[in-house]
């Protein structure tokens, strides 16, 4: 009798955003991070037959998929992926070359229009829409809707656990933070592990994703040796892990921080209609404009008067 | 947000009958495990209290509490036994019971009672419509499900405190009724009533909360503003299982361990959060339990209906890449982000995740968190929140490592 192999799905999720600091200093970073990747996926696919994956990229003003591949009627390959009419390299696993060649050709095809879209946006209305915090959020839903309709399309007897890698150089961005609660809530009611492997700087908001949904946070020191950090500790798959020494989790600070300083507390006032935070009791809530019930002072009690015994 | 719930259950000898498999009260008992643990994961702030009536009594058997471990392990402990209810529910001693705990909260918490009913009658010793009014001033919502049919002293009592009342038809019926129930009610329905004065609405005030962090051995403790805790690497016990006793019923066992939440105010350590201070009374909770009811504040706007057809050039779906098939007659758009989606990712957005990933990745639509929706937070029954406000939520709660 067949034992049941658990298939594995993997999403990667690749943070193309031109505004981040390590594309701006080095000319070769992308490339870099796009070979690593490609080798890592296929590192995935070899692990076993059934397993899956799919590529996002997170790009400045959209998130697209770079693989699998959205189109219909490419020259090169049919719309259900299927390599049969594509040019193979000897020696090479077709599923292999497949994974290669779509994500290259997505990536030129996703960065020549958004260059396109900016030099028009540039020459409209003089200013560059495309700096900014890289929107990680929306991506992460997008993943998440792949999770959900693979696990519909799943027939019942096969298992199949999901991850998310998120491959990130941004910082901490502040205000996604409702969206990226409602995912992280989401992946955990989901089963989705979410891993997080970022190149230049700690991002508090995925620290805390990962804490929630068990997942791994890891910030490479050196992005030259990014491959070896994926390969070594994003490969295997989270039922293995347990019987692996992996890098231990990082402390996550949940202390909410108040609206009006913005600092974080220890001890603060809720409103009861909005949920927002405050450090100091106020009597209106600046938020949602309720006006709340101060105590009213304790009435004074006549005091007796001491008689003078004569 | 802050709501607190007791659910009634009827133990009377009607909820012996088998018209539910296999019988109405172990199928009771089964959607209650699920019930309780969707409303905590949905509301974590929240509590709730278990009160059961048979023989013409009612017995709390688990006070208001914040944790479902607690409800969970009772509710099973109780279907393993063998069966111990019997007589005739009361309604009214019931309800008597959680008016009597209930009446003692601060008003900025919402009231509930669920009441599940599995009898066509009630043994009451006084007149039951003088508790129903007395529920009504003190402003407790009571919702009825009944599993026979309708009772008109049910109804009457539903309508009157604001609640709702369903009869279950069938099994899948009753957990669709169960489930209504996890959402938060709408904070100022305006109770219809003929003569008297209109009920009292939740009041809104500051509730003190403390947000402590976790220490665990080896690592520094923080400074600042707090008293310190504990030397790091000591162990120390938790307050939450200072009364706990051994797996069989042995002697008392209070658990030591190294890390823990050391309470702001008092310094007292629990193992894990949301929880109430025994020592001081103040509120522990955690960012994300704050922010796990966000969503129901900022709602994804409902996607139009669109035909799905040859000319429109609509073949899959933005965000799971389903092919739409000639079987698909509908597809559905955002109209923040004119992005289109297949059914699944529809109901996946609107039921559990809450936020549109067209719009998400979209630079001009994120911070709307909700997708357009600050026209909406205008209107919406629960407060003014102004899309300023949206933001300043989403740049102040936040946490830094």
């Amino acid at each position: 009798m067949a034992d049941e192999v658990e298939s594995s799905l993997l999403i990667v999720i690749i943070d193309t955003n031109p505004s981040q600091r390590i594309f701006r200093d080095g000319s070769q970073t992308l490339t870099q991070i796009l070979e690593s990747v490609i080798a890592f996926s296929n590192s995935h696919l070899m692990m076993k037959c059934n397993n899956k994956l799919a590529i996002i990229a997170c790009h400045s003003q959209c998130s697209k998929y770079l693989y699998p591949s959205v189109n219909a009627g490419d020259e090169e390959m049919a719309d259900d992926g299927d390599f049969r009419n594509m040019q193979q390299v000897d020696g090479q696993y077709e599923m292999f070359t497949l994974v290669e060649k779509t994500v290259r050709k997505a990536i030129h095809k996703l960065i020549s229009s958004s260059d396109h879209d900016e030099v028009e946006s540039l020459q409209g209305n003089g200013s560059s829409c495309s700096g900014g915090d890289s929107l990680l959020a929306g991506s992460l839903a997008m993943a998440l809707c792949y999770v959900h309709r693979l696990n519909k399309e799943n027939p019942s007897s096969r298992k199949m656990n999901s991850r998310i890698l998120v491959i990130t150089a941004s910082g901490d961005s502040a205000s996604q933070y409702m969206n990226f609660m409602n995912v992280f809530f989401t992946a955990q009611k989901c089963n989705v592990v979410m891993d997080v492997c970022s190149l230049d700087q700690d991002h508090g908001l995925l620290q805390q994703g990962c804490d929630i949904t068990g997942g791994l946070y890891l910030k490479i020191p050196q992005m030259q040796g990014l491959l070896q950090y994926l390969l070594w500790v994003f490969l295997p798959e989270p039922p293995i892990r347990k019987k692996l020494v992996l890098p231990p989790p990082v402390k996550v600070d949940y202390r909410a921080a108040c609206f009006c300083h913005r600092e974080l507390i220890d001890i603060g006032y809720v409103c009861s209609i909005c949920l927002s935070v405050f450090c100091k009791f106020s009597p209106i809530c600046t938020t949602c404009h309720t006006v709340f019930k101060t105590a009213a002072p304790l009435p004074l009690r006549a005091k007796k008067k001491r008689i003078k015994l004569t | 947000m802050m709501r607190h719930m007791y659910v009634i259950v009827d133990f009377s000898d009607a909820m012996a009958d088998q018209d539910l498999k296999p019988t109405r009260y172990l199928c009771t008992m089964k959607l209650l495990e699920g019930f309780i643990e969707e409303y905590f994961d949905q509301n974590p702030i929240s509590q709730m209290g278990i009160i059961i009536t048979r023989n013409k009594r009612a017995e709390k058997i688990c006070d208001l509490a914040g944790n479902p471990r607690k409800h969970i392990k009772l509710i099973q402990q109780l279907v393993q036994q063998a069966w111990s209810g019997g007589g005739e529910p009361s309604l009214q001693n019931a309800l008597e019971l959680a008016h009597s705990s209930l009446k003692l909260l601060p008003p900025h918490a919402s009231r509930e009672v669920l009441i599940l009913l599995g009898s066509l009658t009630t043994c009451d010793p006084g007149d039951i419509t003088a508790t129903i009014e007395l529920l009504r001033k003190v402003g407790i919502r009571c919702s009825v499900i009944g599993l026979a049919a309708e009772v008109h002293i049910c109804k009457l009592l539903a309508r009157v405190t604001g609640g709702d009342f369903g009869v279950a038809l069938d099994d899948i019926h009753f957990r669709e009724l169960l489930l209504q129930h996890v959402l938060p009610p709408p904070s100022a329905t305006p109770v219809p009533s003929s003569n008297s004065s209109p009920a009292p609405t939740a009041e809104a005030s500051l509730v003190k909360m403390g947000f402590p962090q976790h220490h665990v051995s080896g690592l520094p403790a923080t400074d600042g503003v707090t008293k310190q805790p504990p030397q790091q690497g000591a162990l120390t016990m938790c307050m939450c299982h200072l009364d706990a006793k051994e797996e069989d019923g042995g002697a008392l066992v209070p658990r030591t361990t190294s890390g823990g939440y050391f309470c702001p105010q008092c310094c007292s350590k629990y193992c894990e959060l949301p929880v109430e201070c025994k020592a001081c009374g103040l509120a522990l909770v955690s960012a994300p339990h704050l922010a796990r009811s966000y969503h129901h504040l900022f709602p994804v706007v409902p996607f139009t209906e669109l035909p799905v057809t040859q000319e429109s050039g609509i073949v899959s779906c933005h965000s799971c890449l389903y092919r739409f098939t000639q079987h698909d007659k509908m597809c559905y758009r955002c109209e923040t982000c004119y992005q289109v989606f297949c059914l699944d990712c529809d109901l996946f957005i609107h039921d559990t995740m809450h936020v549109c990933p067209g719009c998400a990745s979209n630079r001009q639509t994120y911070g709307l968190a909700g997708s357009g929706s600050s026209e909406l937070a205008h209107e919406s029954s629960t407060g003014a929140l102004t899309g300023l406000g949206i933001s300043k939520l989403g740049s102040s709660i936040r946490s830094t490592h």
